[in-house]
């Protein structure tokens, strides 16, 4: 796929050009991956970019996963109370974290943070010719610059899925036990007994893993396929994260079907 | 007229047709670019001259005719082909598209570090040879958003050359640039062109500069080689193109208007005139 690759949809009203944009995601997708075994020559690129993306990302996803964890603790506290099993403080906390929020949250978190700086970035590239210049230089930018990218936000999103949840092991902690005086045995030995490490923590990362290539594919194929205007840029930025939130949402649903 | 004897061509182009839009660009063009001379690209705006450089360096393709580089038919080359022509083709873009990630050394690097393993001591030595050549390489570290106009094309020709091509495509590289820093790329083109005997394309619209460093103009309008000969033999005016062109006419065979319906029509006169 060249990089005067555009998405040319017919004008056929929304239904179609949103059809057409999908194949050519699709298409795009297919380039991606076929691109993989060149892109792997640029190793350097690729931890270069999951610094960028995995790395730089560290401090919201610690924040935002300290903070959701303490707001659970806090709410579920008060719920488990009414029924006397605030002994499950842990285990639920646990649970929800892993198997739902950590996933969930890290993903739009990602999308907002990591996504649109690929989209904004490639589109930039595109639009003062650097991607024409890595053409005539002989440079495949599918495997030089989308490939790289899209690989280390699908590295980086696993990861940083477990931190989010770790954190918010850790929020739920001080809540839990330092504030709320639920005892520290109970709080830890009821997690580590009901949360399955197949079941709960590796599906949770499977999600992780899906929803990094998804947000990473729509990342880069809006960066890479933006009008050459600032216009244009900024719309495809937008498009990233509502794209990737609304797919992100609609994916939890069918693989938490799937993965029950 | 080019004809398919010319040896000494480094490209052919021969009936070569696009269309873009429902619009014809190219309506049979034919041109030869002599090996080893700077030619220049000559035309009115929009006129496809910057298309014509895209069709030499593969990232369009035609609907008819070819293009031979170097022998090598362009339209019909496949990926790993066209890459092995691109590595041997210098392309200074009009915006000169530097890495904005990389500082001027790295940029000028680049197409090194991707085609060739060299040991890092040569490796430097030839990126400081390129920006020796080009008056940079005290500004090798610097950033491209340090850098004017006039020192990014420098750059941007540095990267272009790294590799000794055997062909330099120059897209409008005098817009924008100051009196300094147009005769410091004139000189550039002149050197290289005659020290290294680099075939060079240039597409630009400043007949003054064309006329120190072109040996050979192609003035193309309405999608066909319109004229040809040394800028000299153009300058002359012999023909209506060449008039309207150098002269710089505002009305003539590119009319004045953009071709459009009834003008009274168009503001409601018609039964008036009727």
């Amino acid at each position: 796929m060249s990089a005067d690759m555009k998405t040319k949809a017919p004008r056929g009203g929304m239904l179609v050009d949103g059809l057409a944009q999908i194949g050519a995601c699709g298409l795009f997708l297919l380039a991606l991956l076929g691109a993989i075994p060149r892109s792997l020559r640029h190793l350097r690129e690729i931890s270069r970019q999951v610094w960028f993306v995995g790395a730089m990302s560290l401090v919201i996803i610690m924040i935002s996963g300290l903070f959701v964890g303490m707001v659970l603790a806090l709410q579920l506290y008060y719920t488990l109370s009414i029924f006397g099993g605030t002994a499950a403080l842990g285990t639920v906390v646990a649970l929800s974290l892993y198997r739902e929020l950590g996933p969930v949250i890290t993903a739009l978190l990602f999308a907002g943070r990591a996504g649109t700086a690929m989209t904004a970035e490639i589109g930039l590239m595109r639009a003062t010719d650097q991607l024409a210049a890595m053409e005539m230089m002989a440079v495949d930018p599918i495997a030089f610059v989308a490939t790289p990218r899209f690989l280390a936000g699908v590295i980086a999103m696993p990861l940083l899925a477990n931190v989010f949840s770790m954190l918010g092991l850790l929020g739920a902690h001080l809540v839990g036990v330092t504030w709320l005086g639920v005892d520290n045995g109970t709080f830890w030995s009821n997690m580590t007994s009901n949360v399955d490490v197949w079941k709960d923590i590796v599906n949770g990362t499977w999600k992780a893993l899906a929803f990094g290539v998804v947000v990473s594919l729509i990342a880069v194929f809006q960066g890479y396929t933006a009008p050459p205007t600032s216009e244009g840029v900024a719309y495809a930025t937008t498009r990233t994260v509502v794209f990737a939130s609304i797919v992100i949402l609609a994916l939890d649903f069918v693989m938490t079907a799937f993965l029950m | 007229m080019p004809t398919d004897a010319d040896a000494d061509a480094l490209v052919e182009v021969r009936d070569l047709t696009t269309m873009l839009s429902g619009k014809a660009v190219f309506d049979g063009l034919s041109l030869d670019i002599p090996r080893g001379k700077v030619t220049a690209i000559m035309g009115p705006s929009g006129t496809g001259k910057t298309t014509l450089l895209k069709h030499i360096t593969g990232q369009m393709r035609p609907d008819r005719g070819t293009l031979r580089v170097d022998g090598q038919n362009v339209p019909t080359l496949g990926r790993e082909a066209l890459y092995a022509l691109r590595e041997r083709i210098g392309y200074l873009f009009q915006n000169s598209a530097l890495l904005t990630d990389y500082d001027v050394f790295e940029n000028v690097a680049f197409p090194l570090r991707q085609h060739a393993r060299l040991p890092e001591v040569l490796l430097r030595n030839i990126v400081l040879t390129k920006l020796q050549a080009v008056g940079l390489r005290g500004a090798a570290r610097l950033m491209p958003s340090e850098l004017s106009g006039g020192m990014a094309r420098r750059v941007a020709l540095a990267r272009a050359i790294v590799f000794d091509p055997m062909l330099i495509l120059y897209d409008e590289p005098f817009v924008g640039l100051d009196p300094i820093a147009l005769n410091q790329v004139l000189k550039l083109i002149r050197t290289l062109n005659r020290t290294l005997g680099i075939t060079s394309i240039l597409v630009a619209h400043e007949f003054a500069a064309v006329r120190q460093v072109a040996d050979g103009v192609h003035l193309i309008a309405n999608g066909r080689l319109v004229a040809s000969g040394t800028p000299e033999q153009l300058a002359r005016g012999e023909s209506d193109w060449t008039r309207q062109f150098f002269g710089g006419e505002a009305d003539g065979p590119v009319p004045f208007q953009y071709p459009a319906g009834d003008y009274a029509e168009a503001l409601g006169f018609t039964g008036a005139a009727a």
